[in-house]
């Protein structure tokens, strides 16, 4: 019943949310926050830190993007295809990626993503190279979605549908498996289950989640470019998720909300405006020596402090 | 004096018109001016931090509010009929957050214009938004001629250079002199690809070749241009054509200083060459070197007055583009003024077809079929620290290329502007 | 032909910036686990440090050769006492994160200091010029880049792994509880390796100087690859980390050959070769956690 009543009242907020804030700011928000909640289903729960994961992301964005403009697409096809597009992308990737552990993992995460970006780069016939996909329209039959606010509701369904997959993963036993996986490897392989398996099943469900984030991001700024697929596009969404909570899933959210807030207010102030990487640093710097737990178990206390 | 009742009328017409407004400073005062929202809100994005923020950046800012502060000095505080703001952001050459940036200040801040935009890539990108968003930009710093051909439209005007004036002035003046074989680099992106594209052609009609053209990439973080430098080495052109621009220059001409291309017989011929680039390697580094500009701050008196202003609150001399925003945003006021409101529409018939000369337009005419800005050019040539007279005394005129040589001639553009 | 063996030389000296840089990253790994994602950071900074010195205090290229990788050590030593330390006993997830969160400030202050575009640093004048071998002309300063890395590598080489203090550094890595039982103070150790390491990467930046921008983003692509090159190599091996890195370079400037474009790629891909046959790299051993 509790969990309905929140349900209810996060839906509200989603929907009144493109009136307070910027609509482009809160779909970004909504995006960054799925990006950063499948960074958290690996990380989090499948201990897997994935430091190329704008590859995902980014190859969505552009195949969302190429699926819109030139097939005409729907902009739920163009979104679902860029999805189907990082998982395909992810298998290949991920097999090769699992043959290391632990932070060497991470490591080769970053260089494939590097990697892509480079071709990426390489095949400006298909994706505009440095000049980036312009112009990506977004249309649905008997729908103007040339506004931003109209594209906000329309993307929101999408949106909802990977908070949900999400949430049900980690509920599933699939997602116990997954942590018990990262708690004790090797026990988990003396009960018998194929862990090389598992993580490979977690990491192309974590990539979907994030090729559906990134192309609803890209349709959303109706633009692909290079810079979805850079490494600091994949330090940004991990540092998102240690904001929020590693292993709290929604953490990624509130991570997402805080960090784009906070870049969006010091944007217009004039003193910070000109050194968004010290302020990205020093976040980094303050969350990791201070605030590992990140944010969301703390609300969690002030929330049980106030319903005593 | 009797003066003859039919020509008292007409008579005493023509005294009140020219004691109304008359003068040479621009016909009849026009009614009061009206702003859509009750202000003026002028948006500048630009590169502040990256390979072009020495170019225009924070000072291409400051060249505008002069800009505004001079045209309320001429015609009052409240010349609008209300308050003139300035924001500016930093698009960090990423088309896609010079696109976001563009509809945020478009939908958020209500911008009403957007000027500067240097990289191509971002500057396309912007023109799409203002055309989505029905409102205006000039576009002054970017290059690119696809802003005045296929991607032409309605709101969007090209004002201070692009690469047809380039490759007409720099290409045709080295081919004369006798630079007839060609090899271009240039960097990966709208603005490199086209600047290969037009001086392939301004070459090509003068009677030269180009053996061969590569790409290097953009943004290059190496800052290492050996591969094709070396390759340049190999293919023994007579003329090394270099279309890089920026940070990017500067490496090229360092290390073809370091590979030594010019004993191998090999001249470098510069695309694009800013005043911030011979402060980055050094004025003898660039002695002799020719190249296009639309002005250069120590041309004529009117220039050097508005250099010693800018001097004054910049500590740096112009660049070209710092003194385009100045004359752009002095244009586009004075546009308002002549259509009495800042309306998107009515602002674009009051430029279209306009004549005028500033001290950094000569013979200035904005083209309605394709909006480029037509004006004269010129052919510049980098002193040696020992000719100069002052700090950032760099370049001297050669000679003049007068409007409709530096322009695209219209059956060439590929623009089709939507009535 | 000609242009095969300028590529060649080209090669030579991309790779001996990788070698360098891929060593102290192992060195550095190799004592504390900590996957040093600023050491492209120290390597800007190392030419930036030598740009200082010549234009502010007149100090030229070969004596900034020694006082930028000490500058550079002694600052990266400090940072380890007051911050790093924090870290030791957590996920080396966090050691990354920090390090990660160190590269954007630093490369950030550094832009707004001096801007994008980059300075100038002349080549010393006693490198500078061109040697000519049969038909081919090279500079003379790459030249000297190449073998001053290679002597710089095989020393380090040398000294960890034929020399008792390696003996002693290397056994404090492996098996740091049996080496503090026999006797040794391990956690001695620990920061001035961190400062070697990063005095390495310094090197490299002073090395670098005269060739390419110094400007606050040289390194940021660099130690992407740099982590391609030490997965090839093997995350533990020194010897793996020279030979990767000049395997590396002249690999890529070979594939420039047939097709610039490839250049930058051809790290990631024999990367992933690797990791396809022999995930544990050319001379490393796979890790048991």
């Amino acid at each position: 019943m509790r969990r309905l009543a929140i349900a209810v009242v996060a839906l509200a907020i989603a929907l009144a949310l493109p009136r307070v804030l910027y609509p482009v700011l809160a779909l970004n928000i909504l995006a960054w926050g799925l990006f950063a909640m499948a960074v958290d289903l690996l990380l989090g729960f499948g201990g897997l830190l994935s430091f190329g994961h704008a590859a995902y992301w980014g190859v969505a964005g552009y195949v969302a993007g190429l699926v819109a403009r030139d097939a005409g697409a729907a902009y739920p096809v163009a979104a679902l295809a860029g999805a189907l597009a990082a998982a395909a992308l992810a298998v290949p990737l991920g097999y090769l990626s699992l043959r290391r552990k632990g932070i060497y993992f991470a490591m080769v995460t970053l260089a494939f993503a590097q990697m892509l970006y480079y071709v990426a780069n390489e095949a400006r016939g298909i994706t505009g190279g440095e000049n980036g996909l312009q112009g990506i329209p977004r249309s649905f039959p008997g729908l103007a979605l040339g506004q931003s606010m109209s594209f906000y509701y329309a993307a929101l369904p999408l949106i909802l549908i990977g908070y949900v997959a999400a949430y049900r993963i980690v509920g599933s036993p699939f997602g116990h498996v997954l942590v018990s996986i990262r708690d004790n490897e090797a026990r988990a392989q003396a009960l018998g289950y194929d862990t090389a398996r598992y993580k490979l099943i977690a990491f192309v469900l974590s990539a979907t989640l994030a090729g559906l984030a990134g192309s609803v991001y890209a349709l959303g700024q109706r633009f692909a470019s290079l810079e979805l697929l850079h490494w600091s596009t994949s330090g940004e969404v991990v540092l998102m998720t240690v904001l929020g909570g590693i292993g709290t899933l929604w953490g990624g959210v509130l991570g997402a909300a805080v960090f784009l807030l906070l870049r969006d207010f010091l944007s217009t102030s004039d003193a910070f405006r000109d050194a968004p990487g010290v302020i990205t640093g020093a976040v980094f710097i303050i969350v990791v020596l201070g605030l590992r737990r990140g944010l969301w178990p703390s609300i969690g206390r002030l929330a049980a402090r106030i319903r005593r | 004096m009797h003066i003859p009742r039919r020509l008292a009328l007409p008579l005493a017409g023509l005294i009140l018109a020219t004691a109304c407004g008359g003068g040479t400073t621009g016909g009849p005062a026009p009614a009061a001016v009206k702003l859509t929202d009750g202000k003026l809100v002028i948006g500048v994005i630009n590169d502040q931090s990256g390979v072009y923020a020495d170019l225009s950046g924070k000072n291409a800012v400051e060249a505008v509010n002069m800009a505004i502060a001079d045209f309320k000095a001429k015609y009052g505080e409240n010349a609008l009929g209300g308050p003139i703001e300035v924001i500016s952001a930093d698009h960090k050459n990423d088309p896609a957050l010079a696109s976001s940036k563009a509809t945020e200040f478009y939908e958020r801040s209500n911008a009403d214009i957007i000027l500067d935009v240097p990289t191509s890539s971002g500057a396309l990108a912007i023109a799409k938004v203002a055309d989505a968003q029905k409102k205006l930009y000039i576009n002054i710093t970017a290059a690119s001629t696809d802003l005045t051909g296929p991607q032409c439209n309605k709101y969007t005007f090209h004002y201070a250079y692009d690469t047809y004036m380039l490759a007409q002035g720099t290409g045709t003046a080295v081919v004369s002199g006798g630079g007839k074989q060609w090899y271009i680099i240039y960097p990966n992106y709208a603005f490199g690809q086209d600047m290969t594209k037009s001086f392939t052609a301004a070459v090509t009609a003068s009677g030269g070749t180009v053996i061969g053209s590569d790409g290097s990439p953009f943004p290059n973080q190496t800052g290492d241009f050996s591969s094709l430098l070396l390759k340049a080495g190999q293919v023994k052109p007579q003329i090394l054509g270099v279309m890089q621009a920026g940070g990017d220059l500067v490496n090229v001409v360092k290390q073809y200083n370091e590979f030594k291309l010019k004993d191998q017989g090999i001249k470098l011929a510069i695309g694009l060459l800013f005043d911030t680039d011979i402060t980055a390697l050094g004025q003898d580094a660039f002695a002799g070197v020719q190249y296009t500009t639309p002005w250069i701050w120590s041309q004529d008196d009117a220039s050097k007055a508005f250099a010693d202003k800018f001097l004054a609150k910049t500590k740096i001399r112009p660049t070209f583009a710092h003194a385009a925003n100045y004359s752009a945003t002095m244009q586009y006021l004075e546009a308002i003024r002549r259509a009495g409101s800042d309306d998107a529409d009515a602002v674009v018939k009051a430029l279209e077809g306009y004549k005028f000369n500033d001290f950094f337009i000569h013979n200035g005419l904005i083209r309605p079929e394709d909006h480029w800005v037509m004006h004269d050019a010129f052919l510049a040539q980098v002193k040696s620290k020992a000719e100069s007279k002052e700090a950032f005394d760099y370049s001297k005129v050669i000679s003049t290329i007068p409007a409709d040589k530096a322009s695209r001639p219209l059956a060439e553009t590929g623009c089709k502007m939507p009535k | 032909m000609d242009y095969l063996a300028i590529q060649l030389f080209n090669g030579l000296v991309n790779g001996s910036f990788y070698a360098l840089l891929s060593l102290g990253l192992a060195v550095i790994f190799g004592m504390m686990r900590i996957v040093n994602f600023a050491h492209g950071v120290f390597y800007m900074l190392g030419a930036f440090v030598a740009y200082l010195l010549l234009q502010q205090v007149g100090i030229g290229f070969w004596p900034s050769l020694v006082i930028a990788p000490l500058a550079i050590a002694l600052l990266g030593m400090l940072l380890e006492r007051s911050l790093l330390r924090r870290l030791s006993g957590l996920d080396p997830l966090y050691g990354f994160l920090f390090t990660f969160g160190l590269t954007l400030l630093i490369q950030d202050a550094m832009r707004l200091r001096f801007g994008l575009q980059g300075q100038p640093y002349a080549t010393p004048a006693e490198l500078s010029g061109a040697v000519t071998i049969g038909a081919i002309t090279y500079p003379t300063y790459r030249l000297f880049v190449v073998g001053f890395c290679l002597v710089a590598s095989v020393a380090v080489w040398y000294v960890i792994e034929r020399t008792r203090l390696g003996m002693v550094v290397r056994a404090a890595t492996e098996r740091a509880d049996l080496t503090r039982a026999l006797g040794v103070n391990v956690d001695r150790w620990i920061t001035p390796m961190f400062g070697f390491g990063l005095g390495l990467a310094a090197l490299a930046g002073v090395l670098a100087a005269p060739m390419r921008n110094v400007s606050p983003l040289m390194g940021s692509e660099l130690i992407i690859l740099t982590f391609a090159v030490v997965v090839i190599g093997g995350m533990g091996s020194i010897a793996g980390a020279i030979v990767a890195g000049f395997l590396v370079g002249v690999l890529s400037s070979i594939g420039a050959i047939f097709d610039p474009a490839i250049e930058g790629i051809v790290a990631f891909a024999l990367m992933a070769v690797l990791l396809l046959v022999r995930p544990a790299g050319l001379f490393g051993s796979l890790e048991t956690r």
